[in-house]
């Protein structure tokens, strides 16, 4: 990495450090399911008051609340700050939205805490939130154009000639594209060209979205979301989770992206995401604040690195961009792979995974493409999405940085606590990477406090 | 859970219709509100001796601050409570309060007098009014005549409570053989008795036995700086109980299986304390209360075991899941848990330990063995762990409700839930609020001289004692 | 380009509707029917230079363009703009008595765009338009008609566009036409191509029953084959077709910024996009520089339109 390191911005001094103090997140329900009726506004005002009620923050000031949704009604101009009046924070909480498709959630735990590191904020809460059951309906471009010029219209003349336009057709109701606008393909014939690109089996995809089965359902059996979910609308554990999947119940699965490509379709309904409706929120703060409020600070929100790849021209899969984030982050740090004992990679499709991966694990990839002398480096799964990931959980796009970053914070937390009794005192570092639409893509490095 | 028949009885039409066919007519119970005078009207204390004159003394001496710190070779001298006394029953009077200070009786005959005064006053007792005696228990060791209208006290107030109507309730505090009624549980027991924190008590003798415990600097907040856990918070009673400790000054730590956490997160908000997701039977459950209230608060003063579950059955058809999920729950988890605080080292200063027993666990209810063995156990349990706590000025008690008006018992088929509310003194069933007032007073400071008691909370229900 | 200098030049006073210029054509299709009993190519191309001078852009009308083709709401004239712009003028021109070939039934093959500098809202622009070319074709005879855009006070040209046309079932007679060596953009025909094979595709494109019908609101050109199932039948297909520019213009959109202010934009139309359709498509970065463009159908893998965009210096 030493050949890297002097290519990149030195890191600068921070003046401090930015803690996850905590977490909360409501369950995450299938589209349509239990969330159905609930809001953005709903659900985020739900992680946000189950949060204070962890860490009892009732009537609290938090120096400032940032929070988004990737599906947003116009009437949400002021998510988060409506969020924060409906909650039991005290109304003097400032609050603003962030959007950054499903990086938002982390990209509001990253910027806050550079707020704090920056000595501007004491405490923030970081959050996200998506409904794809309440997703906003618009009317469509043409009738909408109508509308405006009706509006604007001044004569009885320039009425009729505004509504003369409209044709039955234009009444139909625009739904939400989750396609790339440039491209308009979704996200899922994306990642099937990057998956047929590196040739990722079937199998290894099955695997990796059996893996977060299993490992998501431990989790909850043992206790480990008790104090990072609380239950909402009769919901209590993660809808989309399935503990008795099998490699041969997903293999059963008929494949729904890639099809009209010449290679076999291998990106299935079991190893992609499905649609989500979820909330989530992370305390952070400064030693200080943390003192002050008897709060145990879990990890340190030590840096991030965004990125972003040219897949309009076809350059770089649509998800890609972390592939390329992570080494220059770790370059400016002096850090390598086996430097993270914890390694969060967001399965927006189990293939994602396995793309970034076998990009980083390539020779070729790591000359070419990342400017190494070889290939990047290598992730165990035994230190891969230790507790499941999207697959899994669900991704309630915005809400899923939120459902990480806590997680991560928590775990790191306790493996620091296992390793200094056992006498070790070295630092416990994770790696959380997250891609995102129009091939962003945001990462970050949290280490145990 | 609204008593559609007590607001009939007490409104209008059906009001006097009630009256004329000679229906019971349950009153609308004064419940606690902060600010609320401690009697609406005058106190007559009866009895003579200087326990009752100490006892007038406290009613009648005017509020001031707390004489803190006094010189230990000092009189106590008692902050007063600046009622209205009268010593003789007054005609025309309606008193909202008698006192019979019973602690000097030594035969039977030295009850007529200041029952006889008592009674002239029922017939214009003010509504909600209170009828407290302050007895000693009678013991072996007594002679025959003391034992004899010792006990005498016992039968008389328990038959005289069943005579009060219009919410009125009788109650008596019996005081061990060495402890005086200045003593802080003693007082507070008192004040507790005549105050609408009692609303749902009745007919019941609390024995007081020992002058342990300390009296608040403010009767508002008796709890004020105390962390207090509360289990199974999320609803029902033990929502309630999160709520009157957060209003009597505690933080509270609300906890409740993660299952409930909605419920849960609103309770903590609505008292401004913090959720603590958990299952009490978890093997280390003890361990994460503690360490919740230990990082979080800085402290724990108070436990309170409040989640339960039914699983009824008759014991012919009680199937072992049944059986045994109950009594893990309502007192397997209680006991593991006790243990760990016990064994902390954490749990020493002035603790308390208040455990939610049942009227089915001392009367017995058909169709729930288990949770009467469980409930019955809670009542042992409490007796047994208080000498545990007494060196550090700790105690355990229980509280055993009976009808309360909950999610739960709003289940039960209607008949038979109309029949059983008016199946005590007051005709009515409790509410969650009055279970938590009780609780919150023998969590308090001042309750420190009740060891291993179990308080019920049943409007004196017919069965059981 | 010293023939078409000489050439007589006729000045119109606007940029004719093509509505009309239809009507006209098919009037002339019918005649050219009965003239050259409509199997030969029996006269050679007008010299003539069809000019429009002054000619300002609709902001209204731009905008409309741009937001049907996925272009910026910039003030940048996109190039295919240009060619809406521009092209009646040589549509004005190919209706002319003598203009040997019928317009109605005419293909569009190919069509060669170089944008020498962008155009932008408020320039006043000058159209000059002239058809040269005319070669045989193995299905019948083909023309290049060639227009060039100035913009400003007596700039050079900034755009010029050769859309190269075929006549179908015509065969050109033996004119001595001297412009039939002057095919400076002719398509090579599409047997003549290597095999197609799809790349991996960089988008796709859901094109409604409407969309001929949108592009010709826009556009003007409202040729019943992109109509309509039912005005397209006539022509022998059994569904409306999208127009060749638009599905040439969407490429170059989905260039995006990428293509630069100066470049030659070029394609060819392999087989025409029947209504509705999906359309897998390809803008990648092409070996020599600039971007090759490909529209296919998304199922068969068959190309739709093939072309480039490569950066001028």
């Amino acid at each position: 990495m030493a050949s890297t390191r002097d290519t990149s911005t030195p890191a600068p001094a921070a003046p401090r450090a930015a803690y996850v103090l905590g977490g909360n997140r409501i369950p995450f329900a299938r589209a349509g399911g239990r969330y159905a009726q609930a809001s953005n506004q709903d659900m985020l005002t739900a992680a946000l008051d189950g949060l204070v009620a962890r860490y009892g923050l009732q009537g609290e000031r938090i120096g400032e609340v940032a929070a988004g949704a990737v599906l947003k009604h116009s009437r949400d101009f002021n998510l988060a700050r409506e969020a924060v009046l409906g909650s039991a924070l005290s109304p003097t909480t400032p609050a603003y939205d962030v959007q950054q498709a499903c990086a938002t959630g982390l990209e509001t735990v990253v910027s806050l805490s550079n707020k704090i590191r920056l000595g501007q904020l004491e405490s923030a809460v970081a959050g996200g939130v998506d409904t794809t059951s309440d997703a906003p309906i618009a009317v469509s471009d043409r009738l909408r154009r109508v509308l405006l010029d009706l509006s604007h219209a001044k004569t009885p003349q320039q009425r009729l000639k505004a509504i003369a336009r409209l044709r039955p057709k234009d009444l139909a109701p625009a739904t939400p594209r989750t396609s790339e606008p440039r491209t308009h393909l979704s996200m899922g014939e994306h990642q099937a060209l990057t998956t047929a690109q590196w040739g990722i089996s079937r199998e290894a995809q099955d695997e990796v979205a059996l893996r977060s089965h299993q490992r998501l359902a431990a989790a909850w059996d043992s206790g480990f979301f008790d104090d990072l979910v609380t239950p909402y609308r009769g919901l209590t554990r993660d809808a989309n989770l399935r503990p008795d999947t099998s490699m041969e119940k997903l293999a059963k699965l008929k494949p729904t992206f890639g099809l009209s490509l010449d290679t076999p379709a291998t990106m299935t309904a079991g190893n992609s995401t499905p649609l989500t409706d979820g909330a989530s929120t992370v305390l952070l703060g400064s030693a200080e604040w943390a003192a002050e409020h008897d709060l145990t600070p879990l990890a340190a929100v030590v840096d991030a690195e965004a990125g972003a790849v040219d897949f309009v021209h076809g350059v770089d899969g649509l998800l890609m961009a972390p592939v390329f984030a992570v080494p220059r982050l770790l370059a400016r740090h002096g850090l390598t792979l086996e430097d993270f004992q914890y390694v969060e990679i967001h399965e927006a499709f189990a293939s994602t995974v396995l793309t970034t991966l076998a990009a980083w694990e390539s020779e070729e990839f790591g000359r070419e493409r990342l400017g190494l002398d070889g290939a990047f480096g290598k992730v165990d799964v035994d230190r891969l999405n230790v507790h499941g990931s999207s697959l899994a959980a669900g991704h309630p796009f915005a809400a899923t940085g939120g459902r990480i970053v806590a997680t991560v914070a928590k775990e790191l937390h306790r493996r620091r606590a296992a390793q200094v009794a056992a006498g070790d005192d070295a630092p416990v570092r994770a790696l959380v990477s997250i891609c995102a639409a129009g091939g962003l893509g945001l990462t970050a490095i949290l280490e145990a406090a | 859970m609204t008593d559609t028949y007590l607001e009939l009885v007490n409104s209008g039409f059906t009001k006097k219709l009630a009256k004329q066919l000679g229906l019971p007519r349950p009153a609308r119970l004064r419940r606690h509100q902060p600010g609320q005078p401690l009697l609406d009207g005058p106190a007559l204390v009866l009895g003579t001796g200087p326990d009752a004159d100490a006892v007038a003394t406290l009613l009648s001496s005017p509020a001031g601050g707390p004489a803190d710190p006094r010189p230990d070779d000092a009189p106590v001298v008692l902050d007063g409570w600046d009622l209205e006394v009268h010593r003789h029953p007054a005609p025309d009077v309606r008193y909202a309060a008698v006192v019979l200070v019973l602690t000097g009786v030594e035969h039977p005959d030295d009850l007529t007098q200041p029952v006889l005064a008592a009674a002239s006053t029922l017939k214009s007792l003010r509504s909600g009014a209170r009828v407290v005696t302050i007895s000693r228990p009678a013991l072996e060791t007594d002679a025959p005549a003391v034992a004899a209208a010792r006990q005498g006290v016992d039968g008389f107030l328990r038959s005289l409570a069943k005579e009060l109507r219009g919410g009125a309730t009788g109650n008596g505090l019996a005081l061990a053989a060495d402890v005086p009624v200045s003593a802080p549980s003693v007082v507070a027991g008192l004040r507790f008795f005549l105050s609408t924190r009692s609303a749902f008590v009745d007919g019941q003798l609390l024995e007081v036995d020992s002058d342990a415990g300390e009296l608040p600097t403010d009767w508002e907040k008796p709890l004020a700086g105390k962390v207090a856990v509360v289990t199974g918070a999320a609803r029902g009673i033990g929502a309630a109980i999160a709520e009157v400790l957060a209003r009597d000054g505690a933080t509270v730590v609300a906890v409740d299986v993660p299952a409930a956490g909605e419920q849960l997160a609103a309770v903590a908000n609505r008292v401004k304390g913090t959720a603590l997701q958990l299952d009490v039977t978890a093997d280390d459950a003890g361990e994460r209360i503690l360490e919740h209230a230990r990082t979080r608060h800085g402290r724990l003063d108070v436990v309170v075991h409040n989640a339960g579950i039914t699983r009824d059955k008759l014991l012919a058809n009680m199937s072992d899941d049944k059986w045994s999920s109950v009594l893990a729950v309502n007192i397997a988890a209680q006991l593991r848990i006790n243990e760990a605080l016990l064994t902390s080292g954490d749990f020493v200063d002035a603790p308390r330990i208040v455990a939610l027993a049942s009227t089915s666990g001392i009367a017995g209810n058909r169709g729930q063995t288990n949770y009467a063995a469980s409930k019955g156990g809670v009542v042992g349990m409490v007796r047994a762990t208080a000498p545990l706590l007494t060196p550090f000025g700790g105690t355990a008690n229980a509280v055993a409700p009976g009808f309360i008006e909950t999610d739960m018992t709003a289940r039960i088929p209607a008949v038979t839930r109309q029949v059983a509310r008016r199946l005590n003194s007051l005709q009515q069933g409790g509410l969650p609020v009055d279970v938590a007032e009780t609780i919150a007073f023998l969590a308090s400071p001042a309750a420190g001289g009740i060891v291993g008691r179990t308080l019920r909370v049943c409007g004196q229900n017919m069965v059981g004692r | 380009m010293s023939p078409v200098a000489e050439a007589r030049e006729v000045v119109l006073p606007a940029v004719p509707g093509l509505g009309g210029l239809y009507a006209r054509g098919a009037a002339g299709a019918a005649r050219l029917a009965v003239d050259g009993g409509g199997k030969r190519v029996s006269r050679p191309l007008p010299d003539v230079v069809y000019a429009v001078r002054d000619l300002h852009v609709d902001a209204a009308h731009l905008t409309a363009y741009q937001r049907l083709l996925g272009e910026p709401g910039t003030d940048a004239l996109p190039a295919g703009y240009v060619h809406v712009l521009a092209f009646p003028v040589a549509t004005a021109l190919m209706v002319r008595d003598d203009f040997p070939l019928p317009l109605l039934g005419m293909v569009h093959l190919a069509n060669r765009v170089e944008q020498r500098r962008r155009l932008t809202l408020g320039e006043a622009l000058a159209v000059r338009a002239h058809a040269e070319a005319m070669r045989p074709h193995p299905r019948g005879t083909q023309v290049d008609l060639v227009v060039e855009v100035t913009g400003g006070a007596g700039g050079d040209v900034a755009w010029r566009g050769v859309s190269t046309y075929l006549a179908p079932g015509l065969r050109l007679a033996d004119t001595g036409d001297a412009r039939a060596g002057d095919a400076d953009a002719g398509a090579a025909p599409a047997s003549e191509r290597t095999p197609f094979t799809p790349p991996q595709p960089t988008g796709s494109w859901r094109l409604d029953a409407d969309t001929g019908r949108r592009y010709g609101a826009v556009s003007g050109d409202r040729n019943p084959i992109h109509l309509s199932a039912l005005t397209a039948r006539p022509f022998g297909f059994p569904r409306a077709i999208a127009h060749g520019m638009y599905t040439a213009s969407r490429l170059l959109a989905d260039v995006g910024p990428a293509r630069g202010a100066a470049f030659v934009w070029s394609v060819d139309f392999v087989k025409p996009v029947l209504l509705p359709a999906t359309v897998a498509v390809s803008t990648r970065p092409a070996d020599g520089g600039g971007y090759d463009l490909a529209a296919w159908h998304a199922r068969t893998g068959k190309p739709h339109v093939l072309g480039s965009v490569t950066p001028l210096p």
